[in-house]
């Protein structure tokens, strides 16, 4: 029986009823990668470790509520004895001592983590075409990106190669790949899952979360990747739901706002048709629309671009070529050390980042772009408390348009950051926001975003799930209509 | 922001430009500062800047110690070491 697109309920029903052993899903999943090696949405398989936990969960079965499922993890969590890059040549020769708690929380829970997925170098991309490891493609059409900056892990499952993937998401990363390569995918409220283990980019953005086939698939591997976490000092500490357990009660009533200052008339319209029918279909399901303003929403763009920029140049500081990760050959001093190895090891966009960081803090500019984009910040967080009073959930279009074809964007960095227009204010509000497939533009899928109140995940999962249990857009794969 | 401009934050970001790229990243950074610059047009009198989305004070725990000493482990993932330190060029003659 084949396991390619099944999801992680269908293939938890496979085990329990012995249509397959562990040991066969892990073989058929590395069958599955090597099949699609193509894509290159891997950068290190996780082989021998995967079958040895498939035979011992053969031999001893496990009561872990993902015991078995396969799961491609995005390489910028640490994993413990396990190359982790970040898509990075500074990071080509590290190896973890200690795996990120939300790696060791889906391990618990039973996940085989069989590989790490390609990505964005640093995270810092929106079409996977930034990592040091090639350019991912998508298995929706011969080069189209995947859309970044997880874009391995939304081509793995996009290809039905694996049921779930982790990713993060700093402006956009889990959610705009999950649009272009027709997956869903959640990105929690900020200090939902631990950060720690996970390669800093912009730390008060940064939110790791599931990637997968449906909502439904993202309750049950949220479930497992929240926890309170010491080692982590934004991590928060309340009370953690089963983020199954209102999948399917009904949606009547529910209010969803649409935010006025999002201009769809800029969008094509096969796009604004695809989210028009969107509209009317949750209106069928007994939803209400509201509409709301967010005034300083225009202005989230320029100020992630100032906040992302000066985290990511005081975070990547920590790469010296002296602790770990690569160092160059023959440095006549220090000085010379930390240069050399730096300008080897990071790419051109990493580089761009880092300078404009180091800008926009430096002495004289510091209030005028780093102070002024965080009091912007609380204007854009301000505005979503508001609207919070009147609705529920807020819903747009996911992306500007369907997955685009790589090297189209030209070599302006802004074009590319626009690509994130609709999912940087939730990062930027630490909100919680997902993306799942809702229409196919010229073949290829695209993607609803939904965002929600802070910690309230359950009720986005739960209008996810009444949307995909009465459409068949998240069954589309590339070769055809799920069976 | 010009060559000069650059070539200052290149070195405080400990990064050296090529000749051939220097020209087209002080060009991108020209522009990207322009399209930052919108956000001189909102009113932020009064406005507490906002540094993280919780605002809560960092959580601190009891200061128990629950690492291991595990020195050998990330000696042996640096480039260079000896059995004790990290080692890099000579810094004092």
């Amino acid at each position: 029986m084949s396991i390619q697109y099944k999801s992680i309920k269908e293939l938890k029903n496979m085990l329990n009823d012995k249509d397959i052993s562990h040991t066969e899903l892990v073989q058929e999943t590395f069958l599955n990668i090597k099949n699609n090696s193509a894509l290159n949405a891997f950068i290190t398989l996780n082989e021998e470790e995967s079958l040895k936990k498939a035979v011992n969960l053969d031999n001893t079965p496990s009561s872990g509520s993902l015991a078995g499922i396969p799961i491609a993890q995005k390489d910028l969590f640490c994993t413990k004895d396990l190359k982790t890059t970040c898509g990075s040549n500074m990071l080509s020769n590290f190896i973890p001592p200690y795996s990120a708690t939300v790696i060791e929380n889906l391990e618990n829970a039973g996940c085989i983590s069989v590989g790490k997925t390609n990505m964005d170098e640093f995270a810092m991309g929106s079409s996977n075409e930034t990592s040091f490891y090639g350019n991912v493609g998508n298995p929706w059409g011969e080069n189209l990106v995947p859309g970044g900056s997880s874009g391995g892990s939304a081509a793995a499952v996009a290809a039905g190669i694996v049921p779930a993937a982790s990713g993060t998401d700093t402006g956009g990363s889990i959610r705009q790949p999950a649009s272009l390569c027709g997956i869903s995918g959640l990105k929690p409220t900020y200090g939902r899952i631990s950060r720690w283990g996970m390669i800093a980019f912009a730390s008060s953005l940064d939110q790791a979360g599931p990637m997968a086939r449906t909502a439904e698939d993202c309750a049950l591997l949220l479930n497992e990747m929240c926890s309170h976490d010491e080692k982590d000092t934004t991590s928060i500490d309340e009370v953690i739901p089963d983020f199954t357990e209102n999948l399917n009660s009904s949606i009547q009533g529910l209010k969803i706002g649409l935010v006025k200052e999002f201009d769809l008339s800029k969008l094509d319209n096969d796009v604004v048709q695809v989210f028009e029918e969107s509209k009317k279909h949750y209106e069928s399901l007994g939803a209400e629309f509201i509409e709301i303003s967010l005034p300083n929403i225009s202005l989230s763009v320029p100020t992630y671009y100032v906040v992302a920029p000066a985290e990511c140049s005081s975070n990547l500081s920590r790469f010296d070529g002296v602790k770990f990760g690569k160092r160059c050959d023959n440095p006549k001093d220090l000085e010379e050390l930390y240069i050399k190895t730096r300008s080897e090891g990071f790419g051109d966009e990493v580089k761009r980042r880092i300078l404009i960081g180091s800008y926009v803090l430096s002495a004289g500019f510091y209030d005028a772009y780093y102070k002024k984009a965080q009091q912007v910040r609380r204007l854009i967080k301000n505005d979503f408390d508001s609207a919070f009073k009147s609705v529920d959930i807020i819903m747009s279009p996911t992306t500007r348009g369907a997955a685009f074809d790589a090297g189209s964007k030209g070599d302006d960095p802004i074009q590319m950051y626009l690509e994130d227009l609709f999912t940087i204010p939730a990062n930027l509000a630490g909100l919680p926001a997902m993306s799942i497939p809702n229409g196919m533009i010229d073949n290829k899928p695209i993607g609803l975003q939904l965002i929600g109140n802070f910690l309230d995940e359950s009720r986005l999962l739960q209008a996810a799930h009444n949307f995909q249990i009465s459409t068949d857009w998240h069954l589309k794969t590339p070769s055809g209509n799920k069976s | 922001m010009d060559k000069k401009t650059v070539s200052t934050i290149a070195y405080l970001s400990r990064l050296s430009l090529n000749e051939e790229n220097e020209d087209k990243i002080t060009e991108d950074l020209k522009n990207i500062i322009k399209f930052v610059d919108q956000l001189d047009g909102a009113d932020t009198n009064n406005i507490e800047p906002l540094a993280n989305p919780l605002e809560k004070t960092a959580k601190t725990r009891t200061d128990n110690v629950t690492a291991k000493n595990r020195k050998e482990v990330f000696l042996e993932r640096s480039p260079k070491s000896n059995e004790d330190y990290f080692l890099v060029p000579r810094v004092v003659e």
